[in-house]
């Protein structure tokens, strides 16, 4: 998959005894960081670090910009998800050291890197970034902003939360998911949806959270109410009324039978495919996932927008999204913007891009597009794309990831993972990671 | 007397500066390779953050460290986890390689392959193996606990379980390593010790606890230290099978260490922690020095 995906997410984060053997010699080049070394040349040849089908399809955007732009060449690297983070990490750490000119860098690594490596991508702002502000989905912007409102990134691929569910099997039990105004709702005709469907459950979470976090979806809650683990300004939130609002709402899903413990990822997937699940709160890079994975379940499968938290709440949220940014230390800055202004502010571009490797573009422009009103034969004629677009179109709000993500995410899992399977009170749990999460980060709680 | 012809002098010269011209390869990679990252860990350990946000933190580390439940959660793992897969290990080693030892085993070459073939294993290939086969819903090890009327295991879900796939990866992992070792230390007892105690009418038990046990001190010792030492820095199994879970369970000081400098850019932090880690493991390997150790 090209994108951040469900679970795939942060194995990113994963690299290995080499790293840990490496360490020595990567922190004693730690303090040099600068980013004034670089250049700001116009042409030349710049290389661009991608992933899979992102990185294939941004090589498809190549040959119309080199005509476009005489004089600069492109090089589309595709370094592999998770060793591209440990390669970014790694090059920053060196002081800009050995690092491609664009960077495609996703939204959990994206503020670690600004608070970490302050200076290491370029000001954007300063090549003219800033006139692109209102052109992207709302609640991107902040995120690709550092503290001084400098723009770092240019927003590439956009996930808006989405809920698909097992039409047939709703269908059975005379149920229609369109018609939820809250997740209560939803609780409330659980048994009447597990009588029509014996064995089946809504969703499948790794209760444990071993080996790898299962989040998304709590992560998904939170952000339907604007909340997160960090608020805007990076103080701790994970003990918020709205995180623990969150994380009670699995439990009440949990203890409604609604979730079947997915041990692991591909036990997940075979749930799915075993017809187990009934629902899949999946980000837009799920309608294509679900298609190509289970292609037996062609008509069953429809999507909706998620139901909200609290009556009259918010029902969307930008689950996540992916980023391009010029390394501060390229020789050739100019080229390296223009060529990530070519890909990402221009319909075409990131229409052709979307089509070739399936990454939702945040480019609103973009979804003007007849392919986004397009009925999808899989998913019993609906537009899939549009219900996506007009997600988007509501305004997600801005996430602050902060570059303590990674400790945030593993002090939460095990909150969850203590409420699921060993019946913690959520607010306790979330209060004790919360109080975890200043001791190690020497951030407040809000 | 009069000076050595200049080429002599030059002879002496050389032969001065040979061994070291000689040792400079290995003094160069050591210098650069070890000695310099372990003390730029030890600098790196007093200051925070990271890039140009590095400032210097003195001790605050250090404190920072004491008061940390996790790094706690950590040590209290990997200690459960050394107790209990050591001694079992080095036991069974014992065990394997005296009976490999004896002379009435037939195929012992076929043997003793066999069981040091797991140690040439990768590590993540065994962690993954392993991870199929503890697999709770469709591992091998569940089917075949059930196919002989005992329930399934939550391997990899429950903690206590989880330690125990730990504890069984490790010990399948290095056991036959230390039975190699044993083996050499078999060899090197002298035959005529047995024949003599045979004479005298010790019987098998005997003969082991009076002749083979304190002819392998040495030996024993050394793989005491060497696996506690390797337990103290327990990493890839326990990332492989569970990334530390469930609920931190499984958790050792090294991944903790790791998450700590790679997954959260806190270098100084985890150069602290490597050298709380070093602490523990030098005082622990001088206990046992001197608690085992051959008595002047």
């Amino acid at each position: 998959m090209s994108h951040l995906s469900r679970r795939d997410l942060l194995r990113a984060s994963g690299a290995g005894l080499l790293a840990l053997t490496a360490g020595g010699a990567l922190s004693a080049c730690g303090g040099s960081d600068s980013g004034s070394s670089g250049g700001d040349a116009a042409t030349g040849t710049i290389t661009v670090w991608s992933w899979t089908t992102a990185a294939e399809a941004l090589r498809g955007v190549v040959p119309a910009f080199e005509k476009d732009n005489p004089g600069i060449k492109v090089d589309v690297q595709d370094v592999g998800n998770p060793a591209i983070w440990d390669k970014i990490t790694v090059g920053l750490a060196a002081g800009g050291q050995g690092l491609a000119d664009v960077l495609h860098i996703g939204c959990d690594y994206l503020p670690g890197y600004l608070e970490k490596f302050p200076g290491g991508l370029a000001d954007l702002s300063a090549l003219g970034a800033d006139g692109y502000k209102d052109k992207f989905a709302q609640g991107l912007w902040p995120a690709v902003s550092d503290k001084d409102g400098r723009i770092r990134a240019l927003p590439w691929e956009v996930n808006a939360q989405g809920f698909f569910y097992r039409n047939d099997m709703f269908d059975r039990a005379g149920i229609d998911p369109t018609t939820f105004q809250t997740w209560d709702d939803l609780i409330a005709v659980a048994e009447k949806f597990k009588a029509a469907n014996p064995g089946v459950a809504l969703f499948g979470i790794n209760k444990s959270g071993t080996p790898s976090p299962d989040l998304d979806f709590l992560q998904s809650l939170m952000q339907q109410q604007g909340a997160f683990y960090f608020d805007l300004k990076g103080d701790i939130t994970v003990s918020s009324p709205e995180a623990i609002r969150a994380l009670t709402l699995v439990k009440r899903l949990d203890d409604a039978g609604l979730i079947l413990d997915a041990a692991s990822s591909t036990i997940w997937r075979s749930q799915i495919k075993e017809g187990k699940l009934g629902a899949n709160p999946l980000a837009s890079w799920g309608a294509h996932w679900i298609e190509s994975k289970f292609p037996e379940q062609s008509g069953n499968w429809r999507l909706t927008q998620p139901p909200a938290v609290t009556p009259g709440g918010k029902r969307t949220a930008i689950v996540n999204s992916t980023h391009l940014a010029v390394s501060a230390t390229s020789p050739r800055r100019t080229a390296a913007w223009k060529f990530v202004e070519y890909a990402l502010t221009r319909p075409a571009s990131v229409n052709s891009m979307f089509n070739a490797g399936g990454v939702f573009p945040a480019l609103t422009a973009a979804y003007q597009d007849p392919i986004y009103s397009a009925p999808n034969a899989y998913y019993g004629g609906q537009p899939v794309l549009k219900t996506f677009a007009d997600l988007l179109g509501q305004g997600g709000d801005a996430t602050n990831y902060s570059g303590d993500f990674a400790r945030a995410l593993k002090l939460v899992n095990d909150a969850q993972a203590k409420v699921l399977t060993k019946g913690a009170d959520p607010a306790a749990a979330l209060q004790d990671a919360a109080k975890q999460l200043a001791q190690q980060t020497g951030r407040k709680i809000k | 007397m009069p000076a050595p012809p200049p080429s002599r002098r030059r002879a002496i010269l050389r032969r001065k500066a040979l061994p070291y011209l000689l040792l400079a390869p290995a003094l160069v990679t050591f210098g650069v390779f070890k000695a310099y990252p372990i003390v730029s860990s030890l600098l790196l350990s007093l200051t925070t953050g990271s890039g140009a946000n590095t400032r210097n933190a003195g001790l605050a580390n250090y404190r920072k460290l004491l008061d940390d439940p996790l790094f706690w959660t950590a040590l209290g793992n990997t200690a459960r986890i050394l107790v209990v897969q050591v001694p079992l290990m080095l036991a069974l080693a014992l065990g394997l390689s005296v009976a490999l030892h004896a002379a009435l085993v037939r195929f012992r070459t076929v043997w003793r392959l066999g069981i040091f073939m797991p140690s040439v294993t990768g590590l993540v290939a065994t962690g993954v193996v392993f991870a199929f086969l503890l697999d709770t819903d469709r591992g091998a090890v569940n089917s075949l606990l059930e196919a002989i009327g005992l329930s399934g295991v939550d391997w990899l879900g429950d903690g206590f379980w989880a330690r125990m796939a730990v504890v069984l990866v490790l010990t399948w992992h290095y056991t036959g390593y230390n039975a190699v070792i044993y083996l050499a230390g078999l060899q090197g007892i002298p035959k005529e010790l047995y024949e003599a105690a045979m004479v005298d009418g010790a019987g098998p038990l005997r003969r082991f606890f009076s002749i083979t046990l304190p002819a392998l001190r040495p030996v024993l010792l050394f793989t005491v230290v060497l696996s506690t030492i390797g337990t103290l820095q327990l990493f890839d199994e326990p990332y492989v099978l569970t990334r530390g879970g469930p609920d931190n369970a499984t958790l050792t000081v090294s991944m903790y260490l790791y998450d700590n400098g790679f997954r959260y850019f806190d270098f100084g932090y985890a150069s602290a922690i490597a050298y709380a880690l070093t602490l523990i493991v030098s005082v622990l390997g001088a206990v046992q020095m001197r608690l085992m150790g051959e008595r002047e």
